[in-house]
């Protein structure tokens, strides 16, 4: 039998035939691999995570017309559009404005997109329906308040086309949207319905999008829309960046450091019980000796037992620790979370090296170990 | 006899039971931590999310329907209906009122500015006005609390500052003015008088919003202007809320529609909603309503971050209690000699259980009770690093750390202790 | 017959103990010598230093014609591996390695793994049939005669035993000391720490240790199978 099989066999026997307290020590390195993998995966995908959770705040990039034009092309709009890309972009709402009369008051009628204003607008709260047919409309809370017209209604609205004649239509109200803005006072309709009524179809007052990323990112996107769209301007909804940066930051900071904290605690733990499990040994390490080991046979068994150790241990906590990460951002975000490669490679390291520092106070003191140990009665 | 072996086994094992209590400080140290900065992340996010601006807008009740967005204010019968300054303070006196961190009134009025035919807007504000409140506390309040995403260059208004004005940046690069510059401005008041001062241009904001077409100047110098003393058109509300639930959301629509004892619990928390109609009752013919907009994110992010935490350390702490538990059996398993010898000498398996559960007991609640202080101060030091506050130790998280020793020993031990009890003494004495 | 062992002035101090003091000691190639002494006679001390597991503080230590008592760590394991058989009272056998395994370890060790040669090791003390048992399988008898087989097995120039039947009953101690016999005979050097004057009368020579001191020294004639050329001991 040649001295690689012996070692192997050594090595083997060692951690299969000392099982309870091989599992212990099996255990101990599965744990930090979990804790590591798990957190590193959190804390790599929560800027993202909680990025996607902001957009509730509704639009942070505002496309207007440029120069003096109170409109914009909608082709424009769309060309702006295709330059945001697709997974980051939440969506994207045309509005036009116009002025129609309620009983010979003027209300503000918005036509927009209203599909993708529920992505874009979240925090809108609509009691009733959302429209859809095209006669339908939302009515804004005030308005219903004032008028006592409720959902399920009907109103009359008094329409002046530009440099047509004026005319009345009845609209059924779908529903009652409350935002506690602007919209509160509106009379939200279709785009289509408003296009049809008042004509100059495919033009926009603003361009309300909701784009996932942080500043820096939402900056480089806003010089490209700039740069390449010259019909419209893009604006930066300032203030939601600023929060937003400072809630991210402080989110980050907290998870990096609960993350560090609960990794290093988690590291001396599974330290402590590998040598715990290593230390139990010294007696063994003395009767290697006596019987004529160096001390690099003994380096090299336990270095070996440790490789494997941490090889199986670190791959379960690689499983258990995706599943941790996974079961945290499902319940949380509701969404899966990326796990990248280098996590997994840095969590097998992390798991050799642990296994490895742990038992080097025995080892390194193997060569202290007299071996005359075994020969007191003990 | 029990008491003097526990006695010599936790003296002359000091080195491994050190290690035990050691290890048990480090993971409760790590619960306690985490469990404070969990139990108080809500209070720390929300006090964040306040960058985010007003969540209530106070208004006079009648007076929203049209919308100022465009700039539709003025005729087609809309009264103008005020809000009265002198009634603000007692906005800090409503059951809530410790959640209201910022406020601030606007009166904004159109004027002319150095006889040009456009239109500005002048809006006045509290910078940072002190109150003295019947409670006897006193609060600065103001726009500069509220606004703080503003690029400010130069520096803010003071409040008795009666010839100063802020200008927005719009407007400033319009007219090409700067910091230092005089502009007059002519406001044709309430009265029908008009009145004209001329102003110097302290400083000029970006909001990035429509205010920085405007000008803003403090609160009685527009009301004087616009001969509109003690009257306010709107009030901004930063409060502290509770993410909203069913009941808010059913008491939002319709707080009448509630029964006695869920209007009570409404009532009692700090719901947006619930706050929002204590300020109503406040103030009279006022009209309070949540800015969803920034309400309903705020609610979003802090539920989020809470579940987030929650999960973190319940995860956190079921591997560290596995870590430790891990560690409880090497401990144990080590052990083997010793037992294999009590049993010899006769001792009865309960005997040897308990004389090990008690030494590492001992260990343990040694450890736990360092960790537990430790803990508040690593809560403290996460709190300070990421949120500049202190984070407040729960009452709550005492019994908490308790179970987690007891079941964390017992459940370390007791497998080991059965593969021990197990063996025959024979063995573990002989065994190699 | 050249000297395999030889202590000149030997003395181990642990602090105020005094475990061995001037000790000298020659053996010679093919004895059988039993060290006999009561607990803290200097027996263990004596085994320690002659089978290279520690230094002593003060003399001269020749084995095998090499001057070891002066080596480094690293190279007095080399002279154990090569030259030394290690048998202990407590058997010290590694507890997840079979009885085979256990033999093999040491061939490991010393040289190149050998099954084959290892399995003749345990069929001369007649364990041929429990090679792939667990040493907790085994009895106590049977734990020391795997240890004897592991001393064996790389053919030492000294087989050194410390009290190798302590831990044994009376039928496992005969055959013990029967595998020692017929080691005698086939030329192997044995020395035998013990305190048991039964396990003594079997061996050729009989040292005895009082509080760190060789205070008799005699050869044993009357053994069951003296008819070996013992030669004399050499005098204080």
């Amino acid at each position: 039998m040649n001295r690689q099989k012996m070692y192997l066999k050594i090595v083997f026997s060692s951690l299969l035939r000392r099982r309870s307290r091989m599992l212990v020590a099996l255990l101990a390195v599965a744990i930090g691999a979990t804790v590591f993998l798990g957190m590193g995966a959190i804390y790599y995908d929560i800027p993202r995570q909680m990025g996607r959770e902001f957009r509730t705040y509704g639009a942070n990039l505002i496309l207007v017309p440029s120069g003096t034009d109170s409109r914009m092309r909608l082709e424009d709009a769309v060309r702006a559009e295709a330059l945001v890309p697709p997974d980051k972009l939440v969506g994207a709402t045309p509005f036009r404005y116009e002025t129609m009369h309620y009983n010979m008051r003027g209300l503000t009628v918005a036509g927009a997109d209203l599909a993708s204003a529920r992505k874009t607008s979240p925090y809108w709260r609509v009691q009733g329906e959302w429209p859809e047919e095209e006669n339908q409309v939302l009515l804004g809370r005030d308005i219903s308040e004032n008028a006592r017209i409720y959902a399920g209604a009907s109103i009359e609205l008094e329409i002046a086309p530009a440099g047509g004649r004026r005319f009345k239509r009845e609209f059924k109200v779908s529903g009652i949207v409350s935002s506690g803005g602007a919209q509160d006072g509106f009379v939200l309709m279709p785009l289509r319905t408003l296009e049809a009524l008042l004509g100059s179809p495919g033009r926009a007052a603003v361009v309300e999008m909701s784009v996932a990323g942080d500043s820096a990112e939402l900056a480089l996107l806003a010089e490209k829309i700039r740069a390449e769209v010259p019909g419209v301007t893009p604006r930066l909804v300032k203030r939601i960046m600023t929060s937003e940066a400072a809630v991210l930051g402080k989110l980050r900071v907290l998870v990096y450091l609960v993350t560090a904290i609960v990794l290093g605690l988690i590291m001396i733990c599974v330290g402590t019980t590998m040598m715990t499990v290593v230390a139990e040994r010294r007696k063994e390490i003395g009767l290697k000796k006596a019987i004529g080991a160096g001390n690099w046979n003994i380096i090299g068994e336990f270095l070996g037992e440790g490789l494997i150790l941490a090889g199986i241990g670190g791959l379960l906590g690689v499983g258990s620790g995706y599943f941790f990460a996974r079961t945290v951002s499902m319940s949380v975000f509701g969404r899966g979370v990326a796990l990248p490669v280098f996590l997994v490679l840095l969590t097998l390291l992390a798991s050799l090296a642990v296994t490895v520092l742990a038992s080097l106070p025995p080892v390194a003191g193997a060569a202290d170990v007299e071996p005359s140990v075994v020969l007191r009665g003990e | 006899m029990f008491f003097r072996m526990i006695f010599g086994a936790v003296t002359r094992q000091k080195r491994k039971l050190l290690m035990m209590a050691c290890a048990m400080a480090l993971g409760i140290s790590l619960a306690t931590a985490m469990l404070n900065v969990m139990l108080d992340v809500g209070d720390k996010i929300n006090r964040t999310l306040r960058t985010y601006g007003a969540n209530i807008m106070v208004e006079p009740r009648g007076v929203a329907i049209l919308s100022d967005l465009y700039g539709v204010r003025e005729g087609d019968g809309v009264a103008d209906k005020f809000l009265l300054e002198a009634e603000l303070p007692k906005i800090k006196t409503i059951f809530w009122a410790f959640n209201i961190v910022d406020f601030t009134p606007y009166l904004d009025v159109p004027a002319s500015a150095d006889g040009s035919e456009n239109t500005v807007t002048l809006l006045g504000t509290w910078f940072s006005r002190h109150l003295d409140l019947p409670t006897g506390e006193s609060v600065n309040t103001g726009v500069i609390n509220l606004k703080s995403w503003w690029e400010i260059k130069g520096n803010w208004l003071d409040d008795g500052d009666e010839s100063g004005v802020m200008a927005g940046s719009v407007f400033a690069a319009q007219r090409g003015l700067k910091a230092g510059d005089s502009v007059r401005v002519a406001v044709t008041g309430h009265d029908g008088r008009k009145r004209e001062a001329a102003l110097t241009i302290r400083s000029i904001y970006h909001a990035a919003d429509k205010e920085d077409e405007g000008l803003l100047a403090p609160l009685a110098l527009v009301q004087r202007l616009s001969g509109l003393e003690g009257k306010v058109r709107r009030v901004e509300v930063s409060a502290l809320t509770t993410p909203e639930n069913d009941l808010a959301r059913r008491a939002a629509q319709n707080p009448r529609s509630l029964s006695r004892h869920e209007w009570e619990v409404w009532y009692c928390t700090a719901y947006v909603s619930s706050i929002a109609y204590q300020i109503e009752e406040a103030l009279t013919d006022s009209r309070a309503k949540p800015v969803l907009q920034v309400a309903a994110s705020e609610e979003a992010i802090l539920q989020k971050t809470q579940l987030l935490m929650l999960l973190l350390t319940l995860l956190s702490l079921v591997c560290s209690a596995l870590a430790i538990s891990n560690l409880v059996t090497a401990n144990v398993m080590e052990r083997g000699t010793e037992i294999g010898l009590l049993k010899a000498l006769g001792a009865t398996d309960g005997r040897i259980s308990l004389a090990i559960l008690t030494e590492m007991l001992i260990a343990t609640i040694l450890g736990g009770t360092i960790g537990y202080f430790a803990g508040i101060g690593l809560a403290q030091v996460i709190g300070q690093s990421v949120f500049g506050a202190a984070v407040s130790a729960k009452g709550l998280v005492i019994p908490l750390i308790a179970v987690l020793v007891f079941s964390v020993t017992l459940v370390g031990s007791l497998p080991a202790l059965r593969i021990l009890l197990r063996l025959r003494p024979t063995e573990v004495l002989h065994g190699g | 017959m050249k000297n395999i062992l030889e202590l000149h002035d030997v003395s181990m101090i642990y602090g105020p103990v005094k475990a061995l003091q001037n000790v000298d000691l020659n053996i010679r190639e093919g004895e059988w010598v039993a060290v006999m002494g009561s607990s803290g006679s200097g027996k263990t001390t004596m085994m320690n230093i002659a089978g290279c597991m520690d230094k002593a503080t003060q003399g001269t230590v020749i084995l095998d014609g090499e001057k070891v008592s002066r080596l480094s760590a690293k190279d007095l394991t080399a002279i154990r591996r090569d030259k030394i058989g290690l048998i202990f009272q407590q058997f010290h056998l590694i507890s997840y390695l079979t009885a085979v395994e256990n033999v093999m370890i040491a061939q490991y060790y010393h040289s190149m793994a050998d099954e084959n040669e290892a399995l003749s090791a345990l069929e001369r003390v007649g364990l041929g049939q429990r090679a792939g048992h667990l040493p907790r399988q085994l009895s106590g008898g049977e734990q020391q005669r795997l240890c004897i087989a592991r001393a064996l097995v790389n053919h030492p120039k000294l087989i050194l035993a410390d009290e190798p039947t302590g831990n044994l009953d009376q039928a496992n101690q005969d055959t013990v000391m029967d595998i020692f016999r017929q080691l005698h005979e086939q030329g192997s050097t044995i020395i035998v720490v013990t305190h048991a004057p039964e396990v003594a009368s079997h061996a050729r020579r009989i040292v005895h240790l009082d509080f760190g001191r060789i205070v008799r020294d005699v050869l044993n004639t009357d053994g069951s199978a003296a008819k070996d050329s013992v030669t004399g001991a050499i005098s204080l």
